[in-house]
């Protein structure tokens, strides 16, 4: 689910790695659907509705994916390398869709792209290889589909694609400023929140309590607000936001 | 240089000279023996610990800069909710391995005497040790699903699918089933323990016993266990120094999550996720300390319990003989 915050919940591409170390309330319901509060807020509603699975502790992924195949399971919250594989698991790969993030800001829908592994050329080989590789990539690049076969967004304007992207803003998270860029791990250890660094136990801790109604959204967002706070104070982090 | 080592009335030998006589070649073997185990032992046992409690006195990740900041840690450790909250799950593991250990122990005592397909039972129970813990974790975790192996069994015996609780979901039961597990893969080894030590007991106690009209309790309760109280001691120490550190079936299983999460897992996240391996190290050290104080009044305990006139306390016995003695010379002197 962290991988949703950024520009999807604020329509800010530079929200995530710049702005986000810095904000006194990163949590705060904005009252109007945008913003982490609603990001998670959606995680805590489905689970407090019992729309989602029986038993959350003992699912596993294999299973999944020839549910949602035939319809046993409506949605599920995943990236795009996932529609290759549900359409895969079972005999019904046309009912198989892909969606934004239901999060609209000022109007807008948003949708982060980020790049996959990458191709390298050995700068030592020899000259004929190294043209049988050049073309090699161009090949796989720009007319092979193989991005597409993948759920991948292509890197290339005229690549094949099935996506369609009418109406939502394809942007990509701009990276921390110079000087800056390990404030976020500073911050995500000392919170001991870990936001896109291995956090799950937090977002199992959601789960839970709307499960359970042991804790209330409210309080949660407040519980995390104080130890981003606290981390702030004990690393110096200026507060601007 | 034998010769020499030999002759009467020589004490000082110099030391190359020792060193080949036989006392010191005896020497030079232990050592030899012992060095290389020891050179381990130190190495990735004895150095690591010692780094690690320098570590619990400061702030630092695996990498990047030290900062020794003190006691602020072990405070730390006693005023966070999480990590003494966990121990508290260790009081479920304890009270399995109470359940582990009595059934072991009756499973013994029937073993231990000649039964029908004995050692079949035996090896059946024995298996279970032999799996390893990360299998077992995964067999456990579609055993307790909804609807599959659990379930399916019991309703065979009856029970409707609804009246079932959630194994692994329902906060208020869900450590007795992780409990469950670690049973299951303990008592057989436990009782293979049991059975070699009851083996041992003398026959012919039983026959006396039985004359004297003694019936196959009674026979356990004064013959057996006394015997055995060295072996039953020492598993009950194992068995609370395993559930104060139980690890592996939360972590496989609900990997501690819904509130399964024993002290283990937490300093397993607080060192690998959040990377405050001083806080993690403090940790560790604090729950070393409550094993040892664990293990000393234990101890105690069974000095107490397991009292009886034949091997007597040591000072005891040397009371005894310095009485005597007084005795003896008043009596010479009189």
């Amino acid at each position: 689910m962290d991988a949703y915050l950024g520009a999807i919940t604020t329509g800010d591409e530079t929200w995530l790695n710049q702005k986000f170390v810095h904000t006194a309330e990163p949590f705060k319901d904005n009252g109007d659907g945008t913003g982490a509060y609603a990001l998670y807020k959606i995680l805590y509603d489905a689970v407090a509705q019992g729309l989602i699975e029986e038993d959350y502790t003992t699912t596993d992924w294999e299973g999944c994916k020839g549910m949602i195949n035939n319809g046993e399971i409506g949605a599920m919250v995943l990236g795009s390398w996932a529609i290759a594989q549900m359409k895969a698991a079972g005999e019904n790969p046309d009912d198989i869709g892909y969606m934004p993030f239901p999060i609209t800001v000022g109007g807008q829908q948003y949708t982060t792209a980020g790049p996959d592994y990458c191709f390298g050329i050995n700068v030592n080989a020899t000259d004929d290889n190294k043209a049988a590789a050049m073309t090699f990539v161009k090949f796989m690049v720009e007319e092979s589909g193989w991005c597409d076969f993948e759920g991948g967004y292509p890197i290339s304007k005229t690549a094949p694609t099935s996506f369609v992207f009418d109406g939502v803003n394809v942007v990509t998270n701009v990276t921390a400023l110079t000087g800056e860029e390990d404030i976020m791990n500073e911050m995500n250890a000392e919170s001991e929140l870990s936001f896109n660094a291995g956090g799950d136990a937090k977002i199992q801790a959601i789960v839970e309590a709307a499960a359970t109604g042991s804790q209330s959204f409210e309080d949660i967002m407040a519980d995390w607000t104080a130890k981003w706070n606290a981390a702030q104070e004990e690393l110096g982090v200026e507060v601007s936001y | 240089m034998a010769a020499q080592a030999n002759r009467v009335g020589t004490h000082k030998k110099t030391f190359p000279q020792w060193l080949r006589s036989r006392k010191g070649q005896q020497a030079i073997i232990i050592v030899a023996f012992m060095i290389i185990p020891l050179a381990l032992l130190f190495t990735f046992t004895y150095l690591p610990f010692g780094e690690m409690v320098g570590y619990s006195f400061m702030k630092m990740k695996y990498i990047g800069k030290r900062e020794f900041v003190g006691w602020k840690n072990y405070a730390s450790v006693f005023s966070r909710k999480d990590c003494f909250s966990a121990l508290k799950l260790s009081l479920y593991y304890m009270g399995g391995s109470i359940v582990q250990l009595v059934l072991a122990l009756y499973l013994a005592t029937v073993l231990s005497f000649k039964v029908k397909g004995g050692n079949i039972f035996k090896g059946f129970m024995f298996f279970p040790y032999l799996i390893n813990g990360i299998a077992i974790g995964f067999i456990f975790k579609f055993f307790y699903t909804r609807g599959f192996v659990f379930d399916t069994v019991l309703q065979w015996c009856g029970f409707e699918l609804d009246n079932l609780p959630y194994w692994l979901k329902d906060q208020s039961i869900n450590n007795i089933s992780l409990v469950g597990t670690s049973v299951w893969r303990y008592f057989g080894q436990n009782m293979v323990l049991f059975i070699g030590a009851i083996m041992s007991v003398d026959s012919e106690l039983y026959e006396a016993a039985m004359l004297d009209g003694a019936n196959r309790f009674q026979q356990f309760i004064y013959i057996i266990l006394p015997s055995i109280k060295t072996i039953v001691t020492l598993n009950v120490i194992l068995s609370i120094t395993g559930s104060l550190s139980a690890f592996e079936p939360p972590y496989v299983i609900t990997d501690g999550a819904n509130g399964t999460g024993t002290y283990f897992i937490v300093m397993h996240q607080i060192a690998h996720t959040q990377q405050k391996v001083g806080l993690a190290s403090a940790m560790a050290v604090v729950l070393l300390l409550i094993i040892f104080a664990a293990t000393i009044l234990q101890k105690l305990f069974f000095k107490y319990v397991f009292k009886n006139s034949e091997d007597e306390d040591f000072n005891a016995t040397k009371r005894r003989d310095r009485k005597l003695a007084k005795q003896m010379a008043r009596k010479a002197g009189r």
